[in-house]
């Protein structure tokens, strides 16, 4: 008996539109099966990961690219949360910022982000940073198999 | 730590000038013993004869001044008093039982405070008074010539104000000076996030509809692109330029041998692009930011390998004591400065050459310049166009010891 391998899901934590289509663009043209779900911020990313609202069919991701500075809920009280979370905690967290301050790396790193990532500012350093996460997480990396829930 | 004590007396400064200011100009007209009296003048006595207190108090009074007076015969009682209170004066006999008046400079010294000390005294002879005065005290009068005392006050605190004026002129610049590094750090802080923006989505219009507009939309949008590019780079300079002195300075004991390895280390593609020889002999031992000097020196080589002539560049590094100074060499065989240019080259952004003959936007020396100056030093160059440059950067040995304490 063959069971078709699940696609990918990866969650996108990011109030930039712009950095959505971006990130989105650049895992498109990885050409890795995958399944995108884009959220604009803190508090949105918690109730597609809890399943809450209208969020209820939300899909389990795989993987998870978290932006630190995001309105209503920043991005280290969502890591933190999901972090704080059993049901959550395996979830690979890859933190996805514009920033290099030390204090935001350390301090991620701190509260159980698997990998700190800052944004490239130009676009084939983008893309090659972004494709090279998604070989590396969705690719060589062996990730825990979801639970039913 | 002087800005420290400074820092911690403020509230003291204030209430004088409040209190102090409105007199002063009542008191400038010179007119002896009948000018009227506007506010108080706080006199502090450091005397242990009472009538003397009160002769002295009695020619300020006569001379128009409201003088108002505490007395105090210890150095403890006099320190007390100080911090407590503010005053315009302080009027100290030389010989008390216990000890010197001219200790009181000394206490001011130590408490921070800027009041002016007057020693009122019998017969100091000549060359004491002139240790007063050499020691700090604004004046001295002889207690049988106390008429002159009023209008040694009036000069003493003339003086005083206009240090006060000179103090303020001086931290208002320095806070102006801040403001300015404050905006230019915040404003190319936050300018990167858009310009990210422009460039990387310029660059995917570039990308995406390259050949499938017409001739001039490919044009148009190569120079947005590269115009995004290269704002990239000013604000990532100017960044970088708004951080030297930002960071603090941390002083060491720096081996140079150790960070000329690091340079040519760092400079390693460069030196073999163009065929570089950096050449130098044993260099000293020094008291300096280590990374901070690692940056100078390196900027300083980069530059001889980049604006070389048509021979391979040739460089020497050298660093001797001078006087107070070590004073540091990076002299190359490249296509020199003209003599005009000697200033503005460390101006920044300013570039002397199109971007197609050197790259760069300009950031390097003006980095090196900020750099040097926060250490207390000076960079400066002498070049003969044709014939090769050489920069020299000099770094106060005595001071960087005294901050390292």
């Amino acid at each position: 008996m063959t069971l078709a391998t699940p696609v990918p899901e990866v969650l996108l934590v990011d109030d930039n539109p712009a950095d959505i289509d971006l990130t989105s663009e650049a895992l498109v043209r990885s050409k890795r099966r995958l399944h995108i779900s884009a959220v604009n911020d803190g508090s949105e990313a918690i109730l597609f990961l809890r399943r809450e609202g209208k969020y209820s069919d939300a899909p389990f991701p795989d993987l998870m690219l978290l932006d630190l500075n995001l309105p209503r809920k920043t991005g280290r009280e969502v890591l933190s949360d999901v972090k704080g979370d059993a049901a959550l905690s395996s979830i690979p967290v890859v933190i996805f910022s514009t920033s290099q301050a030390a204090s935001d790396i350390a301090g991620s790193y701190k509260l159980g982000a698997n990998c700190y990532l800052s944004k490239p500012s130009t676009l084939p350093d983008f893309l090659a940073a972004v494709q090279s996460m998604a070989d590396f997480w969705l690719g060589f990396a062996s990730l825990p198999v979801k639970e039913k829930r | 730590m002087r800005s420290k004590k400074r820092g911690g007396h403020t509230p003291n400064l204030s209430t004088y000038e409040e209190v102090a200011l409105p007199i002063v100009p009542a008191i400038l007209p010179n007119l002896p013993g009948d000018a009227p009296a506007v506010g108080s003048l706080r006199v502090l006595l450091v005397e242990d004869e009472p009538a003397d207190v009160e002769l002295a108090l009695r020619a300020l009074r006569q001379a128009g001044f409201a003088a108002k007076g505490d007395v105090v015969q210890t150095p403890e009682e006099f320190t007390e008093l100080v911090r407590k209170n503010s005053y315009d004066i302080i009027l100290a006999d030389y010989k008390l039982p216990n000890w010197n008046g001219l200790e009181s400079v000394e206490i001011l010294r130590r408490e921070g405070l800027d009041i002016p000390v007057m020693m009122v005294s019998g017969a100091l002879g000549e060359l004491t008074a002139v240790e007063c005065i050499k020691r700090g005290a604004a004046d001295y009068v002889l207690k049988d010539d106390l008429a002159r005392l009023p209008e040694s006050v009036r000069r003493a605190m003339r003086e005083k104000r206009l240090r006060d004026e000179n103090k303020q002129g001086q931290d208002e610049l320095a806070r102006s000076n801040r403001d300015l590094e404050q905006f230019a750090y915040v404003a190319s802080h936050d300018l990167q996030e858009p310009l990210r923006m422009v460039a990387t989505y310029t660059q995917l219009l570039a990308e995406r509809y390259k050949g499938k507009l017409d001739a001039d939309a490919d044009k148009y949008i190569h120079y947005a692109v590269d115009g995004a590019l290269r704002m990239q780079v000013l604000v990532r300079d100017l960044l970088a330029f708004s951080r030297v002195g930002r960071q603090g300075t941390e002083l060491a004991t720096v081996d140079c041998n150790r960070v000329m390895e690091t340079v040519l280390q760092n400079l390693e593609a460069a030196t073999k692009e163009s065929d570089a020889q950096v050449q130098y002999q044993q260099l000293p031992t020094v008291t300096a930011d280590g990374s901070q000097l690692l940056q100078v020196l390196q900027n300083l080589i980069a530059n001889a390998m980049k604006f070389h002539g048509t021979e391979p560049p040739i460089i020497h590094v050298a660093c001797e004591k001078k006087g107070r100074d070590w004073v540091f060499s990076v002299a190359d065989n490249g296509i020199g400065i003209a003599p005009e240019h000697a200033e503005t080259i460390f101006v920044i952004f300013k570039r002397l050459h199109t971007r197609t003959e050197y790259p760069g936007s300009g950031i390097g020396l003006s980095i090196c310049k900020k750099i040097v100056e926060h250490q207390g030093g000076r960079i400066w160059v002498e070049s003969t166009p044709g014939h090769g440059c050489t920069f020299f950067f000099a770094l106060p040995v005595q001071a960087a010891k005294q901050e390292a304490r």
